[in-house]
């Protein structure tokens, strides 16, 4: 029987970081990913990354799975495609299906990255065709570049919720409503607060509770529940939509581990194996990483695999103690970093926090209805203050582990500090010129420049800007607020892209100048679609 | 001695509920009535139920309706989700042709 | 101590063997107690079989027990149960290629005939005249036509659903570790989690496990723990509705009424297996799947793009000679004993079940001899 030193189930984030760390320390690695393509889920994300730069922040998710795929090439590392893990057997043996017939292999040890599938949500009519999951919209959009439907109710407010939302606008759909049976919004505020201000509403403790329609989705009866998640008689409300996402959370692929006959914690997550700090289960050799142990952000699962990839290499002797302690303990403490503030694993599902780490008063207008009020802003220093002159303004309200506007401002002007979990702060001593690269690199468009003395009457504001076709400079159209409600009309001054901004559009409009605090995007008279 | 343990304890009588006919399992086209039927005929663990019924058997072998089913079992019972043990998982994790099993490379 | 709960009956093991005996018992008015080690009713080989109910090839001393069951038992179980168990009674093709195949057929044939069963041998045509889906290189088959096949996972809960409903009281998660005499008399069980169950008689019939719990009154059934493992396909149109089997066992199984094939297989191996296995896993063997996939595709080519979704895997509790202990030890007044079915158990349940009633309630078994089935047979008699 064929036998490697080290076995990758899966060439997703997780799996490929493994494979690259145990080829990288000399082990012989074979990765097997059932898909035709590798990457696991990173050639679908097309928004930018949390994190800080060493957790390839600012980096849209597409490019990091380019980066991958070079790193794993550069490692030597061997991804068999179209090659289906059937079952992992007694004394770490797994039989592989490849096109025409299955092969049994032997691995000293074996990495499970078989990541997460998502799940479903009962409801009349939840068999309908037109009834899909929000993983599968993002793979018709962003891999196959078909719509998956014209209009659409999206259930689920968490980060995958929000972001295909999102995507579903930049794909020119429109995104009827997005309801969440939850009281707050499961994601990024940021996130949330880009849908939003396109003008897609949010109804929180809401659920849904039909889909119309004879062969397929023909609409949508969502309703408000109680606390108990009960819909209430009378809130009923017909939504004319062919499409409804289901975004309402992932659970660990772990049918293999399993089957393996390691030991299995239920969490409220889902079934995933227990394991040691470094992924390895109650049986040697044999370890868990990325969504397959506990879902989290790909960025997470990329630092799992690399943990779990170099304590293969330890256990098998091409690291030394010296050197897996001290790679070991420097992947851990990107970890930690990661899992910090408000979102953090034991912070989750949390619903008493009501301010910052700052002292801040948490907006509550964006946990419920996806964006921070005017008024909720002004308890956050940089996105308030006012002066003259161009100066970021920058609408970042939740503690969330992302720093890439510190690194942007050659000048020092945004401070995050060392906890990358912090609220952005404006050092005013230092000079703006207005080179636009802390909207650039903001993962979360929370960022704006606004000049207040654009001329006589008019401030100038700079936002990142996502939608095709892109405005031309002269072009006029109506500047939206953050809920999305017109504000006023705007003109634009200007379309930046370089290199130097990753491609990012840089729009500059200009308005009135009493509405610089107010407008927040830019639609060409329609609406962006 | 909880209602899992004792087989005779008694839960209450079956309630038709207005979405009994609301399909769960799509693979076996087994529907919500059906599991919650089950419950009451004696069958309080979520193998026992799959076995009776055959949801969770078919094409995707659960991945789809576990969780739910385990929820909707969970609710008649009047226990947590977590009480109910899932079902086994067991090789081949995807579908696979019987002429694709027998060409074997040991 | 505080007793838990007390019954006439207490039965250790809610399998297809326990439950039935529950049913029977409980039917004539007992009053019934099972305990079952793990959450599943029905958790070991009970639910984890082919399926068969063969007269065919079966060990002379059980082909009594089964006729019995085929004649009386089976044909009208489902509605008496109140739950369809699927029994399908369109016969056993035990199928051949070439002269060695034959011999072993004509043989197995031989030794049923001559306890008056119906069973005969067939050439190639006349085989794929009843099954026409076989292949051509089937030259011979033993063919019953009174065997058949029923749905175990069903039958087993059945009969706990009926004893249930009969007020047979089931406790699961109560994981028997051993058996309290009393004043020279067996009484008590205890379990795992410190419950203490009493009955005036105390069936154990808790397939390997029984020989370790037997042991705490000092009676050894000599078992092997086994592997029994089968595959399942989706569902295909309905094609045949015998059982199979071969001559070199390498596979057996039949299609169910859904339509998906329920297959055994062999690797061999299965003997070394089953307790390197442990307890609680059942893990399949890698090489089981493809083994039996090869196996059935030689006699079926039919089934090439069938899909297959699930291999399963049990243990069972073999017996030194392969047939199982049904017997009242004379020196444990108080305990009953029924395990040691060997992999072959399903067919036989609703007479063993019946039979055991009788032996427990009445001291002996009337409707059929369990005269074959004592604990004390494996002892070389004493010079």
């Amino acid at each position: 029987m064929k036998r490697y030193e080290l076995i990758v189930i899966g060439a997703g984030p997780a799996g490929l970081s493994a494979a690259i760390e145990g080829a990288k320390a000399g082990m012989r690695v074979a990765v097997f990913d059932e898909n035709a393509r590798p990457g696991g889920q990173l050639f679908k994300q097309i928004h930018k990354f949390f994190g800080s730069k060493e957790h390839k922040a600012k980096i849209r998710g597409f490019r990091i799975g380019e980066m991958l795929l070079k790193e794993a090439e550069e490692a030597g590392v061997n991804v068999q495609l179209n090659a289906t893990v059937l079952g992992i057997f007694p004394e770490k043996r797994i039989t592989v299906r490849f096109a025409d017939h299955v092969e049994q292999f032997s691995g000293d040890n074996i990495i499970v990255a078989t990541g997460a599938a998502e799940n479903m949500v009962l409801f009349d009519g939840w068999t309908r065709p037109g009834v899909i999951g929000a993983g599968a919209a993002q793979t018709l959009m962003n891999l196959h570049g078909v719509q998956p439907g014209r209009n659409i109710l999206m259930v689920g407010s968490g980060n995958v919720g929000l972001v295909v939302s999102y995507q579903l606008l930049q794909a020119g759909c429109k995104v009827a409503a997005l309801i969440d049976a939850a009281p707050r919004v499961g994601g990024y505020g940021v996130h949330a607060a880009k849908v939003a201000r396109y003008g897609v509403p949010f109804y929180m403790r809401h659920t849904i509770l039909r889909a119309e329609g004879k062969d397929q989705v023909e609409g949508a009866v969502i309703a408000e529940v109680d606390d108990k998640f009960q819909p209430i008689p009378g809130t009923e409300k017909h939504l004319d939509v062919d499409t409804i996402c289901l975004a309402v959370g992932l659970s660990p692929m772990s049918q293999v581990l399993r089957m393996s006959g390691c030991e299995i914690d239920d969490t409220p997550g889902g079934l995933v194996p227990k394991t040691d700090a470094y992924g390895e289960t109650t049986i040697p050799g044999l370890f868990a990483a990325g969504d397959v142990a506990g879902i989290e952000e790909a960025s997470s699962a990329m630092i799992g695999g690399r943990i779990a990839g170099l304590a293969a290499a330890h256990r098998a002797g091409y690291l030394d103690d010296a050197a897996f302690e001290a790679q070991a303990e420097t992947a851990r403490a990107s970890l930690t970093q990661l899992r910090q503030g408000m979102f953090a694993r034991e912070n989750r599902g949390r619903t008493d926090l009501t301010e910052t780490e700052e002292g801040y008063a948490l907006s509550q207008n964006l946990l419920a209805r996806g964006y921070v009020t005017e008024e909720e802003l002004k308890a956050f220093p940089a996105a308030s203050e006012k002066r003259g002159g161009v100066h970021p303004v920058i609408e970042c309200t939740q503690n969330i582990p992302c720093n890439p506007c510190q690194d942007a401002c050659k000048f020092g002007c945004i401070m995050v500090g060392r906890q990358i979990t912090s609220i952005p702060q404006i050092d005013h001593e230092k000079k703006c010129t207005g080179c636009g690269m802390c909207v650039a690199s903001c993962s979360g468009q929370a960022i704006f420049l606004v000049d207040d003395d654009y001329d006589e009457t008019r401030a100038a504001i700079t936002m990142a800007y996502e939608f095709l076709p892109y405005p031309e400079k002269g072009q006029k159209g109506t500047a939206l607020s953050r809920a999305g409600q017109p504000v006023c009309e705007a003109e634009v001054l200007s379309l930046r892209r370089s290199a130097a901004t990753d491609g990012t559009a840089l729009l500059t409009i200009a308005v009135p100048k009493e509405f610089s605090m107010q407008a927040r995007a830019f639609a060409f008279d329609g609406g962006v679609d | 001695m909880d209602k899992l343990m004792d087989r005779s304890a008694d839960i209450g009588p079956f309630v038709p509920l207005p979405d009994d006919d609301m399909i769960v399992c799509r693979c076996e086209e087994i529907t919500k009535g059906e599991i919650r039927r089950a419950v009451h005929d004696g069958f309080r663990s979520l193998t026992e139920i799959k076995r009776v019924l055959r949801n969770g058997m078919g094409l995707c072998q659960g991945q789809t309706c576990s969780r739910l089913v385990r929820s909707i079992v969970a609710r008649e019972l009047g226990v947590k989700p977590a009480d109910l043990p899932m079902t086994t998982a067991r090789a081949p994790a995807r579908p696979v042709e019987m002429q694709v099993y027998a060409k074997e490379v040991r | 101590m505080t007793v838990t709960d007390k019954a006439e009956v207490v039965i250790i093991g809610s399998g297809v063997i326990g439950n039935a005996a529950a049913y029977y018992m409980a039917k004539r008015g007992a009053s019934v107690i099972v305990l079952e080690g793990s959450e599943i009713i029905g958790n070991g080989g009970s639910s984890r079989n082919g399926g068969g109910v063969r007269q065919s090839a079966r060990d002379p001393r059980e082909l009594p027990l089964v006729m019995y069951a085929v004649e009386n038992l089976w044909p009208g179980l489902s509605d008496e149960l109140g739950m369809d168990v699927e029994y399908c009674k369109k016969g056993n093709l035990r199928l051949g290629k070439g002269e060695a195949h034959r011999k072993i057929l004509q043989g197995l044939c031989d030794r049923s005939t001559a306890q008056g069963l119906d069973v005969r041998m067939l050439d190639g045509d006349e085989v794929r005249e009843i099954n026409p889906y076989l292949s051509d290189e089937v030259t011979c088959a033993s063919w019953c036509p009174t065997d058949g096949h029923a749905n175990p996972l069903r039958t087993t809960l059945a009969y706990y659903r009926a004893a249930r409903q009969l007020g047979v009281r089931f406790y699961t998660r109560e994981l028997a570790t051993g058996l309290i005499m009393d004043k020279g008399r067996l009484r008590y069980v205890k379990t795992a989690c410190g419950d203490l169950f009493e009955g005036d008689t105390i069936l154990v019939a808790a397939g390997y496990s029984s020989r370790a719990l037997l042991h705490t009154v000092g009676i050894d059934i000599p078992m092997n723990k086994g592997l029994l493992e089968a595959i399942v396909t989706e569902a295909e149109p309905p094609m045949f509705e015998q059982m199979l089997g071969t001559a070199p066992a390498d596979f057996y199984g039949h299609q169910t009424p859904h339509g998906s094939f329920v297959f055994g297989g062999h690797t061999g191996m299965e003997p070394y297996f089953g307790e390197y296995a442990g307890d609680g896993l059942n893990p399949s063997q890698a090489i089981s799947a493809p083994t039996a996939a090869r196996a059935i595709l030689n006699f079926f080519p039919r089934l090439k793009n069938t899909k297959l979704v699930r291999t399963w895997a049990g243990s069972m509790d073999e017996c030194a000679d392969k047939v199982p202990v049904m017997d009242r030890p004379a020196e444990v007044p108080g305990l009953a004993v029924a395990c040691g079915f060997t992999g072959h158990g399903f067919g036989i349940a609703p007479a063993a079940g019946l039979l055991l009633s009788e032996l427990v309630l009445d001291g002996r078994a009337s409707t059929l001899s369990l005269g074959a089935f004592r604990y004390d047979r494996f002892a070389r008699p004493a010079d």
